[in-house]
């Protein structure tokens, strides 16, 4: 990993490369294993990527502590602020946390996730995915960020968890507040940090509320299963735990679903004959979605920590060093994938990194699946000519949760 | 329709479950258990589960009595 350009990575964060990092993927993929000139080590190479998912030795819990900004209030600043930043720091959702305690958490979450409640929310996302396209009918121009992929991931979790309807467009402006909190570089932005910060604290307040009215009197609903439920070993999850794995649930399946709703229609437009097939054929929409999880998928890369020197391919992975997993670069691995660059929906074998793999494997993804199916089969179904007003549309700055920040179509007509 | 998964490599992940709920249940935390015979009207349900199988361990295969039709 030694000959390498060390700069490479940082020019994938480059909002710059934004509409286009493939190319950077590629010469990424030179080392399968990249040393950058900051210390971090990126994994861009299919087989490498796959193994440190797997290797005990990487860890998830690379969150920095909790730390309330300065307030100028010593109450807040010297008592009340410090404590909540140690619960914070000993309650870290799940998707920062490594065995056991990870384990036991999402057991928890996955026994609220049944089949019938998942499955149960399909008519209801069709629904809501027609009243979205009923509101614009009268329109010869929308923004499918703004007007489908925004709101529609927020109402359903809010349903599945039991959010009652009056308080949801609160949760539809922290999520807003929020959906750069899964973004690495965000971490390093003081305001941002602040803000987030904020948020959270209203959510959670919110929450320890809404988990005492549950426990009172509960509903058929997730937090309500979650609130009440003893795990055989682990027990009934603490609060500070429900709140993080609550919060986590909204923003996990914020702005992925809605980057698998725009890069999704974004890739279909670009390639209308594949539009035109979906269009004739729903029944294609399971292998267009894997698809565009291989091709343009709505995480572009997780990050971990070396718990231990790990060797690899002759080099050796310092201990401490922060890992870049680039699962988007993994899925364009001509060594994995025959032709990697081409949007094919009918590849045979498509093991892809979309939702991550082993013990993080994305926990929403029959709920994300249903959702970007409802909304990419009624939009091939119902708009009638649809072109892009941009193309490359803007993107949002993330570099990791990848997305157009508005992707404007032009039709004929909704019908 | 015969349907084949490799529980060697199944690692649990149920997502064939959301998919094809009357075929395809996880006992416990671990064990999955399916119908290796599934009426050709569950084609699509069963393409699913193929499909969003994190580690492809689901075959689908003509029956025997199906021939190389
Ligand atoms: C298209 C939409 C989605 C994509 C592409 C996606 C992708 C991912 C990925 C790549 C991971 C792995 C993270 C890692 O390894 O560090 C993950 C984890 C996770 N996702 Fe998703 N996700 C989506 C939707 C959702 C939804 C709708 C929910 C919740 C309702 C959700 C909840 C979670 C949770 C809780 C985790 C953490 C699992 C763990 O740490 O064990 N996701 N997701
Ligand atoms: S989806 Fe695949 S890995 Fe998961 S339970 Fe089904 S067969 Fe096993």
């Amino acid at each position: 990993m030694s000959d390498a350009d060390g700069t490479l990575f940082a020019q994938v964060r480059d909002p710059a490369n934004r509409p286009d990092p493939y190319p950077l993927y590629a010469r990424l993929r030179a080392h399968p294993v990249a040393r950058q000139d900051d210390g971090t080590v990126v994994a861009s190479g299919y087989a490498a990527i796959r193994a440190l998912l797997h290797d005990p030795r990487v860890s998830s819990e690379d969150l920095p502590p909790a730390e309330h900004p300065p307030t100028g209030n010593p109450v807040k600043d010297w008592i009340v602020n410090p404590l909540k930043d140690r619960i914070a720091d000993r309650h870290r959702p799940f998707i920062f946390r490594d065995p056991p305690d990870h384990g036991a958490l999402r057991r928890q979450v996955m026994a609220q996730f049944t089949v019938a409640r998942v499955r149960g929310m399909k008519q209801r996302t069709e629904a809501l995915v027609a009243e979205c396209l009923e509101r614009c009918a009268q329109n010869r121009t929308f923004d499918l960020v703004e007007d489908l992929a925004y709101p529609l991931p927020v109402t359903v979790i809010c349903e599945l968890l039991g959010v009652p309807r009056e308080d949801e467009a609160r949760f539809h402006a922290w999520a807003t507040q929020l959906a750069t909190a899964l973004e690495p570089e965000s971490r390093k932005d003081e305001t941002l940090r602040a803000c987030n910060t904020e948020t959270f604290d209203a959510i959670a307040d919110y929450m320890r509320d809404l988990i005492r009215e549950k426990r009172r009197a509960p509903a058929d609903d997730m937090l309500s299963g979650l609130a009440t439920a003893k795990d055989p070993e682990a027990g009934r999850m603490s609060d500070p735990d429900l709140i993080a794995t609550a919060i986590l649930l909204l923003i996990a399946g914020h702005e992925t679903t809605v980057n698998l709703i725009t890069n999704g229609m974004l890739t279909l437009l670009r390639h209308p004959d594949e539009f035109a097939r979906l269009r004739a054929d729903p029944e294609r929409a399971p292998r267009v979605i894997e698809e565009l999880l291989r091709y343009e998928p709505p995480v572009h890369y997780r990050t971990r920590l070396a718990r231990a020197p790990i060797p690899f391919a002759g080099t050796v992975i310092p201990e401490g060093a922060p890992l870049v997993l680039l699962f988007a670069a993994g899925n364009r691995d001509p060594a994995r994938f025959p032709h990697p660059d081409r949007f094919d929906p009918d590849r045979a074998d498509n093991q892809h990194f979309g939702f991550g793999g082993a013990l993080h494997y994305c926990v929403g993804a029959p709920l994300a699946r249903i959702e970007a199916e409802a909304a990419l089969t009624a939009l091939a179904a119902r708009l009638r000519a649809p072109r892009l007003a941009e193309d490359p549309p803007p993107y949002r700055d993330g570099s990791s949760l990848r997305g157009p920040k508005r992707l404007r179509l032009i039709i004929d007509a909704i019908a | 329709m015969r349907v084949v998964v490799d529980l060697n490599r199944c690692q649990a992940y149920a997502q064939c479950c959301y998919a094809a709920p009357e075929r395809f249940v996880l006992r416990g935390d671990e064990m999955l258990v399916y119908d290796p015979a599934p009426p050709e009207a569950e084609r699509a349900a069963i393409d699913r589960a193929v499909l969003a199988c994190p580690v492809r361990a689901i075959r689908v295969e003509p029956a025997a009595a199906e021939g190389t039709a």
